[in-house]
C-alpha cells in the first residue's frame, strides 16, 4: 500500500473509533481542520509507526506540518 | 496476558512490584541497567510456571535519545503494553550548595526528563490500544521537606504535577495515570541513612514502622487492576502514617 493510501486510512479509521466527523480529505486541508484533534493526531502517529515502521516527529527538530499534503509529504521524505 | 513495563525492576520496590504483578497474572517486562540475581531467580521461577511470563530487558533510562527505539521494540517483542510503572530512579543526596552540576543533572535525567519521555512513547500506543494504565512512583519527598534532598525531592514533585495533567489529558483515551508516594521503605537506595535516623522516622509515624516493600507493591498492584478502573490523577501514599 502506497504511503498516501495507508495515511488516509489511519485518519479515516481513527475518525470512526474516536466518533469524529472527518472532513472531505484533501492536500490542502489544514490539519487541525480535519476533525481530529491533536490526541486523535497522535493516536494517527503511533498507529503509522506500527504500519510504516517510521515515525518522522521523532527527531528533535521536526516539526509538526500544518496541512495533510505537508503530513504525508513528511512520511513520503521518511521513507526515502 | 497483560504486558506491564516496570522500570528499575530489577531491585528494591521495582523488584517488588514485578514479583506482585507476577503472582496476579500479569506479564512483566522489568528494565534496568543489569540484571540482578533476585530479578533472576523471580522470573526463572514466574517462566518455569507461566512460560514467557516474566522478561528483563537492559537499557539506560539516561539515553534519552534511545527510548523510542526502546518503545517501538517493545511493542515488536511482546505486542500491547497494558501498564507502565514508572520506577526507576536514583537517589543522590548532599546540600544542594554544594552538590556537583553534573548531579543535579544526572537526578533530573533519570528521575523526571526520562520517565515523562518513556510515557510519552508509550502513552501513544496506549490511546492507539484503546487505553491503558500508568503509575508513577514519586515519594512523600515529593511534599514534605527533607534536609539533603532538595533535588530529589522536586524531580519527585515533578512527577505529581505530571501525573495529574497527563490524567486529564489522556484520560477520554481510556488511560488512567496515577501515582504512588512511598515513605521510607529500606531498599539500596534508602542505605545511607543510619540506624537512629530510620528509628526516629518510624517513630514519628501513625503505625510506629516504615512501610515494607509489599506493601508499596500492593498499591501499585491495585492501580493497575480493575477494581481501580475510576482512579485516575490521584496519589496514594504509603508511608505507614509519616505525614498524616
Ligand atoms: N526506598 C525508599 O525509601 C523510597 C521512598 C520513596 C520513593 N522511592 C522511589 O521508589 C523508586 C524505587 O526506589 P528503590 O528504593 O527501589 O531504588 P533502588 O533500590 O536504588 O533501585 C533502583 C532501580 O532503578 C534502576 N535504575 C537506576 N538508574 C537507572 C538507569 N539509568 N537506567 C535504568 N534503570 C535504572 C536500578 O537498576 P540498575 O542500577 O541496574 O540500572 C534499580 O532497578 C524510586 O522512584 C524512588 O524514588 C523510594
Amino acid at each position: 500500500m502506497s504511503v498516501k493510501v495507508e495515511i488516509v486510512t489511519q485518519f479515516e479509521e481513527v475518525a470512526k473509533q474516536q466518533e469524529k466527523t472527518l472532513a472531505p480529505l484533501s492536500d490542502e486541508l489544514v490539519l487541525l481542520d480535519s476533525g481530529l484533534d491533536s490526541l486523535c493526531l497522535a493516536i494517527v502517529v503511533a498507529r503509522l509507526e506500527d504500519k510504516l515502521g517510521i515515525d518522522p516527529f521523532t527527531a528533535d527538530d521536526a516539526e509538526f506540518p500544518v496541512t495533510l499534503g505537508d503530513f504525508i509529504r513528511v512520511y513520503e521524505d521518511a521513507r526515502r | 496476558m497483560r504486558n506491564v513495563v516496570v522500570t528499575g525492576g530489577s531491585r528494591g520496590l521495582g523488584l517488588g512490584i514485578v514479583r506482585r504483578l507476577l503472582a496476579a497474572g500479569y506479564r512483566t517486562i522489568a528494565i534496568a541497567r543489569k540484571e540482578s540475581n533476585p530479578l533472576s531467580l523471580v522470573m526463572e521461577a514466574a517462566n518455569r510456571e507461566r512460560p514467557g511470563s516474566a522478561r528483563f530487558v537492559a537499557f539506560d533510562l539516561a539515553e534519552i535519545g534511545e527510548i523510542a527505539r526502546l518503545v517501538k521494540a517493545l511493542r515488536h517483542d511482546v505486542g500491547e503494553i497494558y501498564g507502565l510503572v514508572n520506577n526507576a530512579a536514583v537517589g543522590f543526596d548532599g546540600v544542594l550548595a554544594l552538590m556537583p552540576t553534573s548531579q543535579i543533572e544526572q537526578l533530573v535525567r533519570v528521575n523526571t526528563l526520562s520517565p515523562i519521555v518513556l510515557t510519552k512513547y508509550v502513552v501513544r500506543t496506549m490511546m492507539a490500544d484503546g487505553g491503558g494504565r500508568i503509575v508513577n512512583v514519586a515519594s512523600i519527598i515529593g511534599f514534605t521537606g527533607y534536609s539533603g534532598l532538595s533535588v530529589y525531592g522536586a524531580t519527585k514533585a515533578s512527577m505529581l504535577g505530571f501525573t495529574r495533567s497527563l490524567a486529564r489529558e489522556v484520560g477520554r483515551m481510556g488511560v488512567n495515570v496515577n501515582a504512588v508516594a512511598p515513605g521510607f521503605v529500606d531498599t539500596e537506595m534508602t542505605q545511607g541513612l543510619a540506624d537512629e535516623q530510620r528509628q526516629q522516622i518510624a517513630r514519628r509515624s501513625a503505625l510506629r514502622r516504615l512501610p515494607d516493600v509489599e506493601d508499596v507493591a500492593n498499591a501499585v498492584e491495585f492501580l493497575l487492576g480493575d477494581n481501580a478502573r475510576s482512579i485516575t490523577g490521584t496519589v496514594l501514599t504509603v508511608d505507614a502514617g509519616n505525614t498524616a
